[in-house]
């Protein structure tokens, strides 16, 4: 079982009580788990699937279908890195070879201290300021490689 | 009125229904995969595609209404060339493995593939992999099989309301798992495995043992569970039973099953099953031959009678038997012995609840059709779990909550947690304050209808019991009271379902007069649960002490002697023994013979070593059952009996309904009513029945209930009695009816420490199911379901195992923790071993005269 903070807990409450179903409320709920605890546990699935009193099976069926929730643990960071057209063009594959060189890190690959998960993303509608990537939610653009490396010295 | 062309033929209908449907109802056959008609329309496997004129695309006949003047086509070029399409995506993953695919022979997508499917594929690339999983014990998955209709996990999701399945990820790699992603750790009801049109959801019971062509023979047949009755298609294979299917649509179940109809069939071929007498000789039971021990039996009981009198001499039916063999086994106990001790399972909480209901309201009230659950606006559950005990009823409860109803639940309720508006789980006498608090309170807020001046007398007598009161002793918020008093009162017309538990405590009584009171308030229709196929069916057949056939008192002169002219048999005027007070005579020594027909007295009753003594106590026990039971082993003579599926016989279900059993296998073993008649001449009364048709003839004569019912009329679900609208008997006897001291019951209630509680667990229904190994591989081992906080206080964890202790013995069991549980309840099922009546005292309802479960204190040993 999650040991479920008050806070979340509130969190979660707080934006239930904004819609008429607690259904409407499942997305919010598996995000706040997700930011609280990194992943998305069966343990959290089912907590959420109590707390909205939402069949646990019918919490994993949506929480699966969505690419932005994780089902493995991750790092203490979540880098997404966008490998599509606009971003290919602008270099972001040799910003995947300075991950790989500087940190050890491969797509869908956490670090072995637990500090940073890899993941490719298709398209993360930055192509303006390509080659881009997410770390957690921020945003960072224009990429080169040294860049990519001061950024994530930040993210501890 | 519309009128529709559909392939050229003109089809008037009278609503406006999809084209499926109404190509359907003029025997045009369009191919679906995703359609079903106990789901809502879904349109997504498309191959339902027809062509509609003015419509430039086609359209799926699934989803599609049909309006005035459309025409419409399903068989041409242009669909069949659509249809092939599909069929050749649904190829691209689907394994074409239908050599040593179970579902082979009744599979949609072979039949399909066979008329309309591309006979190659141009797809180059690989299948996707998944391997197929055997984690289940009794469901077997095969993910690369399925064609993602999403049948299974809308069967599961609207209509069983359990929600065990999903559709996982997406795209390609979507994949039908339960939570757990192996085990379904759900209800077990299987109809998933109805609607599963290819191979990817599997019955692991019969996996690879046959082809659906091998099946030789279906009969359609009752099922032997529990009191719903649904109905079952056996279907058989030289003689053996390969399965057991429902057929969409039929019965009162229509279509749906749940775990022990699908599941537990497996009981009929156990090998621990008898094939034969077994008589005790020097100390140990023997194996004899049937002549010699149906003489044996005769000859002793005829001793018995002759040295200690009739009354002496008490006999005990189990629900599972027929209504034939309980009315021969009543007629042999009146007029061959000559006693009035005869007594059915009925009496421990069924009929002593029906009988009171009946008292106040008229015969017959409890007679609802269970369809009409469904319907109500409003659902009061009381002492028992209907999902556990009755499952296809407890659909039609969810059914009704999810239409809006909200659900007030009373006592344990596991299936139910997901859908009661309010649950209050309490120690039994808390349970009945609560009860009278709330019908004391609803008094006030609803005026008295004014039908039955009598009663309303009663009810105006009752006891105020505040709120407030009932909060400090239940330890329930004042405002859930409240809230729960103006649900109930808004309900205008609520379904109020008793079960067990209510009546088999020390205030069952007062509960029962309560209950009675909120149903004439609510104007509540009430459904008793029944656990057991034909408890109905026994006291209709007069298998109660003073009672005889149809429910008339046989102290009654002129019902007894009408019953003695007709059948010419003398019937002695007083009445006999109930269940429960021949095994205290039978403890005392008075009772010297006694004989059970079906029942595990032992594991059925509350203290297992006070039931064991009597049993000792009795110089000559008979058993008839199918299996060696506890109860067996202290008899004198066993006689094996023929399980459901080999003898013909009717169920008459908790709503009244008359339903044939009928043959399907031979079984070892001769049918009771035939042991019963020879035994009978034997003793000097000669029956003279050769069918089971000729026993049920009789039971027409002389029963008012069952009136111009033919044997042949009772053609599966439609028989309900009173057949043909016959009078019931309106007169109604609640003179003599205590008002309960409920005040005093609230102050000299002791409700310290942690008590026990039976739980009705679905997968123990405390008969059969303890002989499937199917069944008994879901959760075999037994445990005791507590609160966090109790569990947290002991630093328990789930599974960790721990002794309960009560006065009257002590087991060992794992922890299940479950929050929904106040700190002073634990429940236990009622396992064989390991069971909750191992360490439960011997009690009486002083009344109702059922076994009391209430007051065990346990302490919990780490």
């Amino acid at each position: 079982m999650v040991v479920l903070n008050q806070k979340v807990l509130e969190e979660i409450n707080r934006i239930k009580s904004k819609y008429h179903d607690s259904r409407s409320c499942l997305l919010p709920a598996l995000y706040i788990f997700q930011r609280e605890y990194g992943w998305l546990s069966p343990e959290a699935l089912e907590a959420v699937g109590e707390i909205l009193n939402i069949p646990k099976a019918t919490v994993k069926g949506v929480s699966t279908f969505y690419a932005m929730f994780s089902h493995k643990p991750t790092g203490r960071h979540l880098i997404q890195l966008c490998t599509n057209v606009a971003c290919m063009l602008m270099g972001g594959e040799r910003l995947l070879d300075v991950l790989r060189e500087q940190y050890g890190l491969e797509p869908n690959i956490t670090t072995p201290d637990n500090r940073f998960s890899l993941v490719i993303m298709e398209c993360i509608g930055a192509c303006d300021t390509a080659p881009a990537m997410l770390v957690d939610t921020d945003f960072h653009g224009n990429l080169t490689g040294e860049k990519v490396i001061d950024i994530l010295e930040k993210y501890k | 009125m519309i009128t529709i062309t559909i392939n050229e033929k003109k089809i008037t209908l009278e609503k406006p229904v999809t084209i499926l449907e109404a190509a359907r109802s003029a025997g045009i056959h369009i191919p679906t995969l995703c359609h079903e008609d106990i789901l809502e329309p879904y349109g997504g496997c498309r191959l339902c595609l027809v062509e509609v004129e003015k419509v430039p695309r086609l359209l799926s006949a699934c989803t599609q209404y049909i309006t005035e003047g459309m025409v419409v086509r399903t068989e041409t070029e242009r669909v069949i060339e659509a249809r092939r399409a599909i069929l050749e995506f649904l190829l691209i993953n689907h394994p074409l493995d239908c050599s040593f695919c179970d579902k082979a022979g009744e599979c949609d997508l072979q039949d399909l593939a066979m008329k309309y499917g591309p006979a190659t594929g141009r797809f180059a690339e690989g299948k996707r992999k998944h391997p197929e999983s055997y984690d289940d014990p009794l469901i077997v998955r095969n993910m690369e099989r399925c064609v993602l209709c999403s049948k299974c996990v809308r069967m599961c999701e609207d209509v069983q309301g359990a929600s065990a399945l999903c559709i996982t990820n997406r795209g390609s790699k979507s994949y039908v798992e339960p939570f757990s992603g192996g085990r379904y750790n759900c209800e077990y009801c299987g109809n998933c495995l109805t609607v599963c049109p290819v191979g990817a959801i599997m019955s692991g019971l019969h996996r690879h043992d046959y082809r659906s062509w091998l099946i030789e023979r279906e009969v359609e047949t009752v099922c032997s569970y529990c009191g719903v009755g649904c109905s079952l298609l056996l279907q058989i294979r030289g003689n053996s039973l390969i399965r057991t299917v429902p057929k969409i649509g039929r019965g009162l179940n229509r279509g749906l099953l749940c775990s022990k109809g699908r599941f537990g069939y497996d009981y009929i071929s156990n090998s621990e099953r008898l094939d034969t007498p077994l008589i005790r000789r020097n100390g140990e039971l023997q194996p004899a031959a049937w002549s010699e021990a149906i003489t044996h039996i005769a000859r002793r009981l005829k001793e018995i009678k002759e040295n200690h009198g009739s009354d002496a001499i008490a006999g005990i039916v189990s629900g599972r038997c027929t209504n034939e063999d309980a009315y021969v086994f009543q007629k042999f106990f009146r007029g061959a012995i000559g006693t009035n001790n005869i007594d059915s399972v009925a009496s421990l909480a069924y009929g002593p609840a029906q009988r009171f209901f009946e008292r106040i309201f008229g015969q017959g009230v409890t007679a609802n059709d269970i369809h009409g659950i469904s319907n109500s606006d409003g659902i009061f559950v009381i002492g028992g779990d209907p999902t556990g005990i009755n499952p296809v009823l407890g659909l039609q409860v969810r059914s009704a909550c999810k239409k809006g109803a909200p659900v007030v639940v009373m006592g344990y309720a596991e299936g139910l947690k997901r859908f009661s508006k309010h649950a209050f789980i309490t120690n039994s006498t808390t349970e009945t304050v609560l009860l009278a608090s709330l019908v004391s309170e609803i008094k006030k807020k609803k005026s008295l209808p004014g039908e039955r001046p009598v009663f309303e007398e009663i009810i105006s007598g009752l006891q105020p019991v505040p709120l407030k009161d009932a909060s400090e002793m239940s330890g329930f918020g004042l405002n859930d009271l409240v809230d729960t008093v103006d649900t109930l009162s808004n309900m205008i017309n609520p379904s109020i379902i008793v079960g067990r538990d209510i009546v088999q405590t020390s205030t069952g009584h007062m509960s029962l007069l309560f209950l009675a009171a909120l149903a004439y308030l609510l104007n509540g229709r009430i459904y008793l649960l029944s656990e057991l196929p034909n408890e109905q069916g026994l006291l209709d057949m007069g298998c109660q002490p003073d009672m005889l056939p149809s429910g008339r008192p046989l102290t009654i002169e002129t019902f007894r002697t009408r019953c003695e002219e007709t059948l010419g048999i003398a019937i002695p005027s007083t009445p006999g023994l109930n269940y429960v007070e021949m095994i205290e005579a039978a403890h005392a020594g008075r009772i010297k013979a006694l004989y059970v027909m079906g029942e595990d007295t032992v594991q059925g009753l509350p203290d297992r070593n006070y039931v064991s003594d009597a049993l000792r106590n009795v110089e000559f026990l008979v058993v008839q059952d199918m299996f060696l039971t506890e109860t067996a082993q202290y008899a004198d003579v066993v006689l094996p009996s023929l399980s459901w599926a080999e003898k013909e016989g009717s169920y008459t279900n908790l709503e009244r309904r008359v339903q044939l059993t009928k043959k399907a296998v031979e079984g070892e073993g001769i049918e009771e009513w035939k042991i019963i008649s020879e035994m009978s001449k034997i003793l000097g009364l000669d029956m003279g029945y050769r069918s089971v048709t000729d026993i049920f003839t009789e039971i027409v004569r002389i029963s008012h209930i069952y009136r111009e019912i033919t044997y042949n009329d009772i053609t599966s679900g439609r028989c309900m009695w009173p057949y043909k609208g016959g009078p019931l008997r309106h007169d109604v006897h609640i003179e003599g009816i205590e008002l309960p001291d409920i005040v005093s019951v609230m102050k000299n209630a002791d409700e310290s420490g942690v008590q026990v509680r039976r739980e009705a667990h679905l997968f123990h229904s405390q008969n059969a199911s303890r002989y499937s190994p199917a069944l008994q591989s879901i959760s075999p081992e037994p445990y005791v379901k507590m609160s966090e906080t109790l569990a947290g206080r002991l630093s328990l964890r789930d599974g960790e195992h721990v002794k309960v202790v009560t006065e009257a013995g002590s087991i060992t069991l794992s922890v299940h923790r479950d929050p929904c549980l106040p700190e002073n309840v634990v429940l236990i099922p009622p396992f064989e071993k390991g069971g909750i009546f191992e360490i439960t005292k011997w009690k009486v309802n002083p009344v109702t005269k059922a076994p009391a479960l209430d007051g065990n204190r346990v302490i919990i040993e780490t």
